[in-house]
């Protein structure tokens, strides 16, 4: 088996070693990295661990040996990481941002205008493929409060990792920044770069 | 006999500070001074004191010194100086007096050396307007360096990490990657051109930047230094009671920072900040490990990081970068508070 022995050695470089014998191992296979200084081999552990690397450990006279194998795929992948919530699974996104400009969707009976808008956003979670952004601005900042009707669908959006903005403004405007339950406020700077940006708006 | 400071040290700049976790435990034990005229004290974690003098003028004070970051001591006496006078530009302020903080081995490095030290320190004080009106030097090893800078302000004027407020845009002024960057330069890895930008940025005085905030009237702000974007950030949240948003993808850094980060050269400094900050953080399932790293990157002598209105980013990008602080960038957002200070 493969030794990276980084006795003596000090951070970053055990890490560089390291992460570079992973790129050069292939999957299943296993290597050796050897470090006398408990500094880098925290640093290590974390490292390799961050990396999604499974590895073991054994210490004796002060040298750490960490046996690492590496897993899944031929690249070394660095996402996820599991400080935060269950996230729902990956989702394809199009590229296109939604804007919701009203708390009704249309002109007509305010009730039934309240009902469509929240089968509309309902709706865009079935979607094949999700909008990059939604964008609420003017009334539509309403339906982003704790007790609105499409609060959960809002933020299962959110969490399937669409980007959620709320014009600031509008939310200071219609005093509602005690209530606000999702989503990020956004400046005017930051909605007009996200609207600019876009392949296609739509607007309920 | 041509010096090479980087033989004497294992860490340089900022990298070298004491984990802030540890330096949080320590001053818990350290009971406040009482003052009404103490505008800004240790409680925000800002950047510098603030001790109001009368209605028209506070003091501001602040102090800095590290182990050398580069091989040429005039060069490290330019880059301790600039890291040291920042924190008075971070809180607004008008840099004026300094005094040298200097640990020198005299024994095993020749006095020349010593000169060139103090000699980088004096035209970078110089070029920022500060008169430097005495010092202290201590025969020690690996050699130190920095100032202890006095800065006037108006008690109304203050730019402090606490003006943060939701809606408010984050700007960047300087590119990051120092860390990485002074680190691999150790190992061979990074190039000559890297490297130069990067001593470039670190000589750079905050001057141009403090400059467009005030002009600007914007009232939170910080400077990057040892704790890394993430964590000096993370001050900036806390202190304004907010949560704010780092987009990761639009930080800019110095060359080829991201890929020294990929090639595992993760500074220990990095995994130090990372512990301190890790709780109080969001991290997107997406967000990209080297990317994550660089936010823990120590920074030596780095920019400022401004929290300004909504209307008037636009105009403060087209300042800074008018001003030469071409990287200058919208870097994230701040919102009202959620669960955690701050999410990338």
């Amino acid at each position: 088996m493969r030794i990276v022995d980084t006795k003596g050695q000090l951070c970053p470089a055990p890490l560089i070693a390291a992460k570079k014998a992973l790129k050069e191992t292939t999957v299943g296979e296993s290597f050796i990295v050897l470090t006398d200084s408990k500094t880098s081999f925290d640093n290590l552990s974390r490292f390799l661990k961050d990396n999604k690397a499974e590895f073991k450990v054994s210490e004796s006279d002060g040298i750490w040996t960490l046996t690492v194998t590496k897993e899944n795929g031929d690249r070394v992948e660095t996402k996820v990481e599991d400080y935060c919530d269950p996230v729902i699974s990956h989702f394809e996104k199009g590229n296109y941002v939604v804007a919701i400009t009203s708390d009704k969707m249309g002109e007509g009976d305010v009730e039934l205008g309240q009902l469509l808008i929240s089968n509309f956003i309902k709706a865009l979670k079935d979607l094949d493929k999700l909008p990059q952004h939604i964008v609420f601005y003017n009334k539509g900042v309403t339906l982003a409060v704790k007790d609105s009707p499409v609060i959960e669908h809002i933020k299962d959006l959110e969490k399937m990792g669409v980007e959620i903005h709320l014009c600031a403004t509008c939310v200071n405007y219609y005093k509602i920044e005690n209530n606000v339950a999702v989503g990020n406020l956004s400046n005017m700077y930051s909605i007009a770069e996200v609207m600019a940006s876009a392949g296609n708006i739509v607007r309920p | 006999m041509k010096v090479d400071l980087l033989q004497m040290v294992e860490y340089g700049g900022c990298s070298a500070k004491i984990s802030p976790k540890q330096l949080d435990e320590i001053l818990k034990f350290l009971p406040l001074p009482k003052d009404p005229n103490i505008l800004v004290d240790i409680d925000t974690q800002d950047d510098a004191g603030v001790y109001k003098v009368n209605d028209k003028l506070a003091l501001v004070l602040t102090t800095d010194f590290f182990p050398p970051v580069c091989s040429d001591p005039y060069e490290f006496g330019q880059i301790a100086a600039a890291n040291s006078i920042s924190d008075v530009y971070a809180m607004g302020g008008d840099p004026v007096l300094a005094l040298n903080i200097m640990m020198f081995p005299a024994a095993k490095l020749p006095m020349e050396a010593y000169a060139d030290i103090l000699k980088g320190g004096f035209d970078k004080a110089t070029e920022a307007g500060v008169r430097i009106i005495g010092g202290h030097t201590i025969d020690d090893f690996p050699p130190k360096y920095g100032l202890a800078v006095v800065g006037y302000i108006h008690p109304e004027k203050i730019i402090t990490n606490a003006g943060a407020r939701p809606g408010d845009s984050l700007i960047l002024t300087k590119p990051i990657g120092t860390g990485a960057i002074l680190a691999g330069h150790r190992l061979g890895m990074v190039s000559e051109s890297d490297l130069t930008e990067a001593k470039r940025l670190m000589k750079l005085l905050n001057k141009s930047g403090a400059d467009v905030m005030k002009k600007h009237g914007i009232v939170g702000a910080t400077d990057i230094t040892g704790f890394g974007l993430a964590g000096h950030t993370l001050k900036m949240a806390k202190a304004s009671g907010v949560t704010i948003k780092i987009n990761m993808k639009d930080v800019p850094l110095i060359g080829n920072t991201y890929k020294l980060i990929d090639d595992g050269c993760i500074p220990g400094a990095s995994f130090r900040n990372l512990d301190y900050a890790e709780q109080d953080i969001d991290f997107a399932t997406d967000l990209d490990y080297n990317l994550k790293m660089i936010a823990f990157d120590a920074q030596t002598s780095g920019g400022l990081l401004m929290s300004v209105s909504e209307k008037i980013a636009g105009n403060v990008i087209d300042d800074l970068q008018n001003n030469g602080l071409i990287s200058a960038a919208v870097i994230g957002r701040v919102t009202v508070k959620k669960e955690k200070y701050l999410s990338m």
